[in-house]
């Protein structure tokens, strides 16, 4: 024991505060310290795993926006193809109606022409025949007035001939 | 002045009111402890976790500034019951005084073994001279004297005992990690420097105790001054109380903070 008066060192309070503070030592390690440092590993160990999961949630919304878009763009490339599809079918539809009206009204134009032909000649073959006969009968009307065939003969051609020219 | 209690047992000298003070300071920090960490969450936490965890987070960031990463968990535990144990011990004697008046002039005279508790010491000389002093305390009869005052109520950091205590268990435990770790080379590190061992047998042994047993003896002495000067001693007081908050604070700080260097030098792989 050291003694100043009013300061001493004493070996059996120094003693005791070693032992007494060895002793706070292990309760406070014991009581405090092992929970305290339980709970922060526990709070460790939770935080990882939520950074790790939200990692992870993070993925997984990135591969599924992926997938979204993807799949956006398939279904725009269709729609696409299937609008470019029916316009193509349409215009050759319009086309093709076109074409067979076109082809037609060519043909009804070329029927109701060779129909006409056809009545013109006909036409032509009943006048000439009714003429002729209408000639004959003239003829035979001449031939009973006046038998003169010499004399009558260049006036029945002139008409004849002007008939052929009419017609 | 102020007297304690003192007895003589297997040839050690106790100090009551000290011993006093270390039991109850002791118990404070262990119920602090137990106290805080009763109800504790991983999850958000409550008002006095959060309290320990700053606490516990302040210690931590002590301990890994000094003692390298690996090894820093092992300390923690020590570092955290110094800083509680010196923070609120010298909080502690800030708080209140209990003192006792005891005086022989009511015709009832104390007893001798009282006496022989209070002239506890070395050599008959210095119990000659205590017994004389505290004698003539005791018959005193100045109306103003109050006999002899026994202070129960004190940091037990203002007192040398207590904190050689605390600097001799951490800086035996430096010497034995650094023997247990390399006997050779703490040999060679202790030994070879002249420098070195005074710093680690005399320097070391003295400053670390004494810086901390000093401000808070030097605090309380202080403080029982401006006690006894009275009214006009209240507006210092009331400064000084504060300023010794600052005081304990920041001893505390510094002693865990050189308890940790010091381990650090014997544990760290480079001195």
């Amino acid at each position: 024991m050291l003694d100043f008066g009013a300061v001493s060192l004493e070996w059996g309070t120094l003693l005791t505060q070693a032992i007494v503070f060895l002793l706070l030592l292990l309760a406070v390690r014991k009581f405090a310290m092992g929970p305290i440092v339980g709970m922060m590993e526990k709070r460790r160990q939770h935080i990882a795993n939520e950074i790790s999961s939200a990692e992870q949630g993070r993925k997984e919304a990135e591969a599924l926006l992926a997938e979204q878009r993807r799949v956006l763009d398939e279904a725009r490339a269709e729609s696409k193809a299937i609008i470019d599809r029916a316009a193509k079918q349409a215009s050759d539809e319009a086309s093709k109606i076109v074409a067979e009206a076109q082809a037609a009204s060519e043909r009804m134009k070329a029927d109701a022409s060779a129909e006409l032909a056809r009545e013109v000649e006909k036409a032509k073959l009943e006048l000439r025949e009714q003429m002729t006969s209408l000639s004959v009968l003239l003829a035979s009307k001449i031939i009973e007035k006046e038998l003169d065939e010499a004399a009558q003969k260049s006036t029945v051609d002139k008409f004849l001939a002007q008939v052929g020219d009419r017609l | 002045m102020h007297y304690s209690l003192r007895f003589e047992w297997l040839g050690m000298v106790f100090d009551i009111s000290t011993i006093l003070m270390i039991l109850v300071t002791s118990l404070v920090v262990l119920f602090m402890c137990i106290g805080m960490t009763r109800k504790l969450t991983s999850a958000t936490p409550g008002g006095t976790q959060n309290v320990m965890e700053w606490i516990v987070d302040f210690v931590t960031g002590i301990t890994k500034s000094y003692i390298t990463p690996k090894k820093a968990a092992g300390f923690v535990s020590l570092a955290l019951t110094l800083f509680l144990y010196i923070f609120l011990g010298n909080q502690l004697g800030l708080l209140f005084n209990v003192n006792t008046a005891h005086h022989n002039s009511h015709g009832q005279e104390v007893s001798q073994g009282f006496i022989d508790m209070l002239t506890v010491s070395t050599s008959n000389e210095m119990k000659q001279q205590k017994l004389e002093k505290v004698t003539e305390e005791l018959n005193s009869t100045d109306p103003h004297a109050h006999g002899v005052v026994i202070s129960w109520w004190k940091s037990p950091t203002a007192t040398p005992s207590v904190t050689f205590a605390l600097a001799l268990i951490v800086l035996l435990y430096s010497h034995y990690l650094g023997i247990k770790k390399s006997f050779g080379g703490w040999l060679k590190h202790t030994f070879l420097n002249p420098i070195h061992i005074l710093e680690e047998f005399i320097i070391k042994p003295l400053t670390l105790p004494l810086r901390l047993f000093g401000n808070i003896f030097a605090g309380e002495v202080l403080i029982a001054f401006l006690l006894s000067v009275g009214i006009f001693g209240s507006i210092p007081l009331f400064i000084w109380l504060g300023y010794s908050v600052f005081v304990g604070s920041v001893q505390a700080f510094i002693f865990t903070t050189l308890a940790m260097v010091y381990l650090s030098q014997q544990v760290n792989e480079d001195h």
